[in-house]
């Protein structure tokens, strides 16, 4: 049905095109002798207006419709008091179910009725979904002929029309983004209301399963002391800083390499090598870490007289660092290029080497964009799930040993939504409070590190 | 006259970039403790040529220098030997001057500390100021020598350049165009200081400005298209040149 409508605004609105294009700018061209804009503009003013004010219509009527459907058909539940909220939503899923023949199982006579009044409401909404909209559709394109008889500028028109198209993109992506982060926050505050912020954010016991566990005489899920996330921060912490071991020394060195010791044909092929890293998927690199690295590391410890466990902390740290390889040595490389080739000119011209130079002058001159790549980098590490999930484990532990299994915020808030989880449940709420303290910390790094970064760029343009 | 010794000189000189010849067959003596001027108008390769006497032309990938250059009667240009050594014989200054991001103490003691010329700090200290002095710099800089040269004015900040350069004591010291990038006072003591460097050391100075070249050199050569057209003493070349095109060039009918 929608796109049905869809499909025909557009045809309007390619008709308006011609015709605003060769029709209209005619007409004007002829009562008035000249025109203040191309042809053309006419017709993308024309089509503007025919298109866009429809569109928009369909796409609230859309979002509006059911919640106006809902309203109405669940005002008689109501007054009961005995149906709370989640009760009423329950219901009139088993309404929709039923109108569109899908209910399985008995159906509850009661609601038939019900079911029988949703579609003739949605009928309803539907006729005058497209009543208003056509109507929308004749009365833009009037306005706007109208407009472009009384001579304005169709040119600047369209110019401003194109403003606020691109204004109202940028605008959904910031407004996800706000989105995002309320559900998140919403979410954590219920959990916080059943387990105190503190014990979360100082608890050293993380076993969610046990909340599960409910108290038969209160019915009462036990959550205390079990939702402490301390060994999650510490996993994450942990497993990051050992991915930092391996990618900080590789991808600075090799960034080095290609900014002021490959020569320009060498960087043409290394660099993009290197980056291929990046674009590998990150489940692979998972399976890598599970099925290569994790039993290599075992077998090592088995020869050496070492207990290692075949999922662990070293694995999944190391691969994770293979990782973000690229994310450091890219960003090192072309920090480094931006440092002004005068630099480097006088430190030879004292009959310095490549490495005393790189040393004493390019590195001191760079470090804060390499800093920045760093800080990157690490925000990335700290939120990679799929590696870890595969090769780390999921115990949480508060372990200093990296060849046992370790666990991450990530990993537990896969393990927590994976399954069937009811949403007033603390253990899933407990997801959503993880995902907002690993929200903050990434930004936190990503702010540091931007502002790193940009007071570099600031030092040398 | 008799006893001017010859400190560079060089022989068929050629320089390409990939393709493009840019110097053709430059011959020319520079002589000791003397101020050599180069003019000639954009683009006509007078900073290639200076380029090729620290072998600072190695920097660039696609460049080739073909010829003999010979500093001291040793040649320069040849494979497997060692260019620090050359760099730190001949010293450069630049264009726009490029203090290292450190403190103004650091900047100077870089060349030092690399060459290994201080035994302990106090000579290091030694050094530093000596240069600074060296360069007319010391006395305003004395008391923050913990500031970064960056935060220097123009003028100061390309005497922090040559105070750099000297810091290691070289024989010779290029400039490439040294007060181009600086107003007419900072102009004045640069010129006042190769006055009294050329004591010291040879300096070879690319310029665009004809007073200049008048008022510091000794012997001035003309490129033109990477060509050397005319190398003389100064006072010939302003005075009573040979060539009309340099003629043209200092009277400022062309370039």
């Amino acid at each position: 049905m929608n796109l049905t409508i869809i499909i025909l605004i557009l045809i309007f609105s390619l008709s308006c095109f011609f015709f605003g294009k060769t029709k209209v700018s005619n007409k004007i061209k002829i009562s008035r002798g000249k025109l203040n804009s191309l042809p053309k503009y006419y017709g993308y003013y024309l089509a503007a207006w025919c298109g866009l004010p429809a569109l928009l219509i369909l796409i609230l009527w859309t979002f509006s419709e059911l919640y106006f459907v809902k309203f109405i058909i669940l005002s008689d539940f109501k007054a009961d008091p005995t149906i709370d909220e989640n009760k009423l939503n329950l219901i009139f899923t088993e309404i929709v179910s039923i109108a569109e023949k899908k209910f399985s199982g008995q159906i509850p006579q009661n609601l038939i009725p019900y079911a029988e009044r949703f579609l003739s409401l949605k009928y309803i909404f539907e006729l005058s979904k497209l009543a208003v909209i056509f109507s929308t559709i004749l009365f833009s394109i009037f306005f706007s002929y109208e407009q472009i008889l009384k001579n304005i500028k169709a040119k600047e028109s369209v110019e401003k029309i194109i403003k606020s198209v691109m204004f109202c993109c940028a605008a959904i992506a910031i407004f996800t983004t706000f989105g995002i982060v309320l559900s998140l926050l919403f979410e954590s505050i219920k959990f916080f209301t059943v387990v105190p912020i503190f014990d979360f954010l100082s608890g050293t016991n993380w076993s969610p399963g046990r909340a599960f566990i409910r108290d038969a005489s209160t019915e009462i899920a036990d959550v205390e002391n079990v939702f402490g996330a301390v060994p999650l921060f510490w996993g994450t912490f942990f497993i990051a800083a050992i991915a930092m071991c391996v990618a900080i020394p590789i991808g600075l060195f090799s960034g080095i390499y290609m900014a002021e010791y490959a020569s320009r044909k060498v960087r043409k092929i290394v660099k993009p090598l290197i980056e291929v890293l990046a674009g590998i998927p990150t489940v692979v690199y998972g399976f890598f870490a599970a099925l290569t690295v994790g039993p290599f590391f075992r077998t090592l410890g088995e020869i050496i007289g070492l207990e290692v466990s075949s999922e662990s902390a070293l694995a999944a740290g190391i691969v994770m660092g293979v990782m973000i390889i690229p994310y450091v040595s890219s960003l090192t490389d072309d920090v480094i290029n931006a440092v002004p080739l005068s630099l480097r000119e006088g430190s030879f011209s004292l009959g310095a080497t490549k490495s005393e130079t790189t040393k004493k002058v390019i590195l001191p001159a760079a470090l804060p964009g390499i800093v920045g790549a760093i800080l990157l980098a690490v925000s990335r590490a700290v939120g990679e799930t799929m590696i870890v999930v595969m090769a780390a484990g999921l115990g949480a532990s508060l372990t200093i040993n990296p060849l046992e299994a370790s666990t991450t915020i990530t990993t537990q808030i896969v393990t927590i939504l994976v399954g069937e989880q009811s949403f007033d449940d603390p253990k899933t709420q407990a997801a959503f409070a993880l995902g907002i303290t690993l929200f903050f910390f990434t930004l936190i790094i990503n702010i540091i590190a931007l502002q790193t970064v940009k007071k570099f760029r600031e030092q040398y343009e | 006259m008799i006893n001017e010794k010859i400190k560079i000189s060089t022989k068929n000189l050629n320089v390409f970039y990939a393709s493009k010849q840019a110097l053709f067959d430059i011959n020319i003596n520079l002589k000791e403790n003397k101020v050599t001027a180069l003019i000639g108008p954009s683009g006509c390769g007078k900073s290639t040529f200076i380029r090729c006497l620290n072998r600072m032309n190695d920097v660039i990938d696609i460049c080739k220098v073909e010829g003999s250059i010979k500093i001291d009667g040793d040649e320069i240009n040849k494979k497997n030997l060692d260019v620090n050594l050359i760099r730190e014989k001949v010293g450069m200054v630049f264009q726009k001057p490029n203090p290292f991001p450190k403190s103004i103490y650091d900047n100077v003691a870089y060349g030092p500390r690399i060459h290994g010329l201080a035994e302990n700090r106090e000579s290091l200290d030694n050094i530093v100021e000596n240069s600074l002095k060296k360069a007319a710099l010391w006395d305003e800089v004395k008391d923050r020598l913990n500031q970064p040269g960056t935060g220097l004015s123009g003028g100061q900040q390309q005497r922090l350049c040559i105070a750099r350069t000297i810091s290691i004591n070289p024989e010779v010291i290029l400039m490439d165009e040294p007060c181009s990038a600086l107003d007419p006072i900072a102009t004045a003591k640069i010129e006042e200081l190769i006055d009294e460097l050329k004591e010291t050391y040879t300096i070879v100075i690319v310029t665009h400005s004809m007073s200049q070249a008048a008022r510091v050199s000794n012997d001035t050569g003309f490129f033109h298209l990477g060509k050397i057209l005319e190398f003389n003493s100064t006072e010939k070349i302003f005075k009573n040149p040979d060539n009309k095109l340099t003629q043209d060039y200092i009277t400022g009918r062309f370039g």
